[in-house]
């Protein structure tokens, strides 16, 4: 268990690259559809080991959406979501809960929770992340009908990335 | 410091979660050009409201004591007329000298309890005793009349509403000074009923009516409402006649409580004249 620091950091990396160098390319390739975004990076924050504490998990989703921030060049919209998604990120965890419970050294993947739970799990926060990231680019109630609907698009297309991810690289950890 | 850090420990992370959203929300409001334009705007809109907010209270206030310096005002106006006044004069007096006292005082209240729905309706009024209320004195209000006051304490006096089915309110007809009794038949609070208006008078839909003072709880003169129908009842020697009131009572605020200073003799006059 003393190295699920490296394989996050990898993570942290991985999924950084992965967002910034392949999916912004691809997203702003849809010139025009403008309701389209591939949004990935929030992976990292849904598959923090169980026991990280709570501040570590706020820096590390701060220091995560910043970095994207700075590439999509959005300063603190990203981040501003992650923070927030790190945050809730107990409640769907309590919601899902199984009846024998969690072990607390694991981190919430595929492999150790089975596919229909890391379904339910990664469908909501990755929905509630995009929808807090489009509320903030819109930074008014008044564009409801748009954030709506870039969530709506956006959503389905983002997890398609996210179960191909996970089933690249199925990690238990 | 061990506070200090068992303070942290506990709340620390709800602390950090603060912090890096206010730290995201200020780079979003700064560095994004859209989001701080409608920052910017709704910011405006926010002091605007608060600022109009701000203004309506002090206006607020300010008309609390603007109502009470109308009040006095039109006390001190309503008793030099001629119908608050008893004249001593016979003939016009050449020297303009005021030959004339003060027959009815007025006190301002304000209205703390109201009633139109019942078939006997009652008023609070926020002045008492304190004030020289007594029972039996009239209320009026700038436009018409009130009631009756029935009971007072130090602070606080009881009025039966003209809309009580046991009022009974001596008015004239003003165009041509037939007199008859206002009534209330309980139904609608705008309405009274004119009775005891014979048959002979003579007048039309849309005269005024006013207090006649005979019965020495209302000055004269005082208009009450306006005639709109008449009916002609078979074997009956007097009109069924339906008023609509100047004053509402449903929303009544401020009146006046009217004194007759010289009620005492009224009630002497009385007593010898039945000995």
């Amino acid at each position: 268990m003393t190295n699920a620091i490296p394989i996050n950091i990898i993570r942290f990396i991985g999924l950084l690259v992965l967002q910034v160098l392949i999916l912004k390319p691809i997203s702003s390739g849809w010139e025009g559809f403008i309701f389209v975004n591939f949004i990935v990076y929030p992976l990292f924050i849904l598959l923090l080991p169980l026991r990280t504490p709570m501040p570590a998990a706020l820096l590390s989703a701060f220091a995560m959406g910043i970095l994207v921030d700075a590439a999509y060049d959005s300063w603190g919209v990203h981040a501003a979501a992650s923070v927030l998604t790190a945050y809730v990120r107990p409640l769907p965890l309590k919601w899902l809960q199984p009846r024998e419970g969690y072990n607390v050294n694991h981190s919430p993947t595929k492999k150790r929770m089975g596919l229909r739970w890391f379904l339910a799990y990664s469908s909501i926060m990755m929905g509630f992340h995009l929808l807090v990231y489009y509320s903030l680019d819109a930074f008014s109630p008044i564009f409801i009908k748009s954030i709506l609907l870039k969530t709506l698009y956006s959503f389905p297309l983002s997890m398609v990335f996210v179960m191909i991810v996970m089933n690249i690289f199925n990690p238990e950890d | 410091m061990r506070g200090l850090l068992q303070l942290f420990a506990a709340y620390g992370a709800g602390m950090l979660f603060v912090l890096l959203e206010a730290v995201s929300l200020t780079l979003i409001i700064q560095y994004n050009q859209r989001q701080g334009e409608i920052a910017t705007n709704s910011w405006g809109l926010l002091t605007a409201y608060v600022d109009r907010s701000s203004d309506w209270l002090a206006d607020y206030w300010g008309l609390k004591n603007e109502v009470i310096k109308l009040q006095s005002k039109n006390i001190k106006l309503m008793e030099q007329l001629d119908n608050a006044r008893y004249s001593s004069l016979n003939r016009p007096d050449s020297l303009g000298r005021d030959s004339s006292e003060r027959l009815f005082a007025f006190t301002s209240a304000n209205v703390i309890s109201n009633s139109v729905l019942s078939t006997n309706n009652f008023l609070r009024l926020d002045r008492g005793s304190n004030y020289g209320i007594e029972p039996h004195m009239g209320v009026i209000s700038s436009d018409g009349i009130v009631g009756i006051v029935r009971a007072a304490t130090e602070h606080f006096s009881q009025v039966m509403s003209v809309l009580h089915s046991q009022s009974r309110i001596n008015v004239s007809i003003r165009s041509t000074n037939y007199f008859g009794t206002l009534t209330w038949d309980g139904r609608d609070p705008l309405f009274m009923q004119l009775e005891a208006i014979p048959r002979h008078a003579k007048f039309v839909v849309g005269d005024t009516v006013q207090t006649n003072g005979y019965s020495q709880i209302f000055p004269s003169d005082i208009p009450v409402g306006i005639i709109r129908s008449v009916e002609e009842v078979a074997g009956n020697n007097f009109f069924n006649i339906q008023v609509e009131l100047f004053n509402d009572l449903a929303n009544v605020r401020y009146v006046y409580v009217v004194k007759n200073r010289m009620k005492k003799e009224h009630d002497e006059l009385d007593r010898a004249a039945n000995d």
